[in-house]
């Protein structure tokens, strides 16, 4: 049976209203019952009480003159009387002076005198009563009547209170239909609405109220609520294009200023060239020496640059959704990046890596820059390791790429993935610091989140997890 | 059966010996009293005795006394009296009497005639004569006849009970 709190609001008011009826209903119903019952044996008794004087009063003659012919006589006009089962009449000592019996035959034995009074047995009444005659007992008489009329009536109560349950049952069944609406209808309006404004965020839906109590008050608040939410929710939605709308103009912006800056970069650089190699003589070695650091600085700052428009490129780009088959990917790119380093050998391992959803492009940027950096920050080391590899979780696909490098401070954890922010100097490691900001940037459009492990001189590993249940990302997601 | 009846009127008293013909009929003697009503002029006050007579021979000899000592009758006392003759007769409510000689009989009711007197007696023509109560015998039992007619010349009202008991009888005039 389905448990009463999973009901539906209705069905537990129909309950709810029929229990306390019926349970209403029974307890009246009994209360009658047991009323008339007892109604019933007393008028029994009393009616029991009157014949029994009348049979004492008509019997006192007989018993005075010790004819019991005559009193057998008085007992047996109870024959009248159907429901008597048998009578007898003692003298004062208490021995049998008539008896009467109902059924055919008519003897029986009766039991020996009592005390006056009345008893109620399952299906009896006896009777004992003292015969007198101006104050002088002259003996008793018993009667015996069966309840058959008791019964009877019990039998008729019991088919009327049935009849008037299941009439009742009917009435209150259709009743509390109807009524238990007054309640649940504006509950179920208010559980429609609810389950719309969830389901369709449509914050401009109200339901109709319907009065001032409770119940109308919930939907009044609700309905405010709901407004109020309304007004933010389109105070955000404003606020979200405003701020969409600067970040827009901010990109564009410094990819232009980007884009200009290196037209004179390239200037500078390639007439320090010029300068270098028409007018190199004149110049002597100092003056080379510092013509060079113009042109390293310049070349290192169109690198920032192209760092910079590369960096700008992965938040505007349009997010092309594939299944990756992350194993083929790595395998290519470790290849590529493993040709330019030349006469060094590291080793490389890739473990079986899960598939997974996304922008194929975007997806090799990532561990392009990550599998560089491991190459990078293990150039020292006598023997190089990188691992990459990855795991399924329930609800995301994580995946890592391992080296055993100059590592770094945790400290410095969530700094790593900020734009330009570097551990190391220039002159140890080259770079920009902007492939860690890329990595962040691109698994963060793709509803995913980046983390690091590491310890200075120990390695580090870094992490990238990737839902499972792919979320297209909001293009304002990109945006860190 | 005899017992019963007996003992029904004196129970303390009582042995478990077969009572004589004339206790019963000793014991019937009070019992009559309780069915019958005597006018009001009968009795001086509401405490005056009722008085038993027996007239000429005592059948009962002292059991009668024994019998209704300390019996009362509606707040009366019960009382015994002896004649010996009809000219000795007193006051009496309840007069009985074994004589059976017709001129005795015909001179005692015409002295009753008028007086509010139960009489009770045994001869065979007791009651066509004028008596009101008879006791016979019925297959050994001690019953009675009443004389209607004749208590209500003398005023007295026999309960229905005592009648219902009784064998009617009329008077000769009637048969």
């Amino acid at each position: 049976m389905k448990r009463f709190r999973d009901l539906a609001i209705q069905r537990k008011m129909i309950l709810i209203i029929m229990a306390t009826t019926m349970v209403a209903l029974l307890l009246v119903c009994s209360g009658f019952v047991v009323y008339d019952v007892l109604a019933f044996r007393r008028s029994i008794l009393g009616n029991l009480s009157i014949l029994a004087s009348v049979i004492a009063s008509n019997s006192t003659a007989a018993l005075a003159f010790g004819d019991s012919a005559a009193a057998g006589e008085t007992l047996a006009a109870l024959q009248a009387e159907t429901h008597i089962v048998e009578a007898a009449m003692y003298n004062s000592q208490g021995q049998v002076f008539a008896t009467y019996s109902r059924a055919a035959g008519g003897t029986f034995s009766p039991p020996p005198p009592q005390d006056d009074g009345h008893h109620f047995g399952d299906d009896h009444l006896s009777l004992h009563r003292g015969i007198e005659l101006a104050g002088e007992r002259l003996g008793t008489l018993y009667i015996r009547s069966d309840l058959a009329a008791m019964r009877t009536r019990l039998t008729r109560y019991a088919q009327i209170v049935g009849l008037v349950v299941a009439t009742s049952l009917v009435v209150t069944l259709w009743l509390s239909a109807q009524l238990q609406r007054l309640i649940s209808a504006p509950i179920l309006r208010l559980v429609h609405t609810v389950r719309r404004v969830s389901a369709e965020s449509d914050y401009s839906l109200r339901t109709a109220s319907t009065g001032r109590d409770e119940l109308g008050t919930l939907i009044d608040t609700f309905n405010e609520m709901l407004g109020q939410i309304q007004t933010r929710e389109s105070a955000l939605q404003e606020r979200t294009r405003q701020l969409e709308a600067a970040n827009k103009e901010l990109e564009s912006f410094s990819y232009s200023v980007s884009h200009d800056l290196r037209v004179p970069l390239r200037a500078i650089d390639g007439f320090s060239l010029i300068l270098l190699e028409e007018h190199g003589g004149e110049l002597g070695a100092e003056g080379k020496r510092l013509l060079q650091v113009i042109r390293s600085s310049a070349q290192e700052m169109g690198q920032l640059i192209d760092d910079l428009l590369s960096f700008s490129r992965f938040g505007r780009l349009q997010m092309e959704r594939s299944e990756v088959d992350m194993n083929g990917l790595t395998r290519q790119l470790v290849e590529e990046l493993l040709a330019l380093e030349g006469p060094r050998r590291p080793r490389v391992e890739i473990t079986d890596l899960p598939a997974t959803q996304g922008d194929r492009r975007m997806l090799r940027q990532v561990f392009v820059n990550l599998v560089a950096n491991a190459l990078k920050f293990t150039r020292h080391q006598a023997d190089p390791r990188v691992t990459i590899g990855g795991f399924a979780t329930a609800s995301e696909t994580v995946y890592f790429v391992r080296d055993n490098g100059v590592g770094f401070d945790m400290r410095y954890a969530d700094k790593l993935f900020n734009v330009f922010q570097r551990l190391h100097s220039t002159e140890e490691f080259e770079g920009t610091g902007v492939g860690l900001a890329i990595v962040q940037r691109i698994v963060h459009r793709h509803g995913g989140r980046v983390w690091a492990e590491g310890e200075v001189g120990h390695g580090a590993t870094f992490y990238f997890a990737l839902p499972g249940q792919v979320l297209e990302a909001s293009p304002g997601a990109g945006y860190s | 059966m005899l017992c019963l009846l007996l003992a029904a009127t004196a129970p303390a008293a009582s042995e478990p010996t077969t009572p004589t013909e004339h206790q019963v009929k000793a014991a019937f003697l009070y019992n009559f009293g309780r069915f019958v009503t005597w006018p009001a002029r009968a009795f001086a006050d509401s405490t005056a005795p009722l008085l038993v007579g027996i007239l000429g021979e005592d059948p009962f000899g002292t059991e009668i006394d024994a019998i209704l000592r300390g019996k009362t009758l509606e707040g009366r006392p019960v009382q015994v009296q002896r004649f010996q003759e009809l000219r000795d007769l007193g006051p009496c409510h309840i007069l009985f009497t074994a004589r059976s000689d017709p001129a005795f009989l015909q001179q005692l009711f015409a002295t009753l005639r008028g007086r509010p007197v139960l009489t009770v007696g045994e001869s065979t023509d007791f009651t066509s004569r004028g008596g009101v109560i008879r006791f016979y015998l019925e297959e050994n039992r001690v019953r009675f006849e009443i004389n209607v007619r004749a208590a209500q010349r003398a005023e007295l009202w026999i309960s229905s009970k005592l009648l219902k008991l009784a064998r009617i009888v009329g008077e000769e005039s009637e048969r």
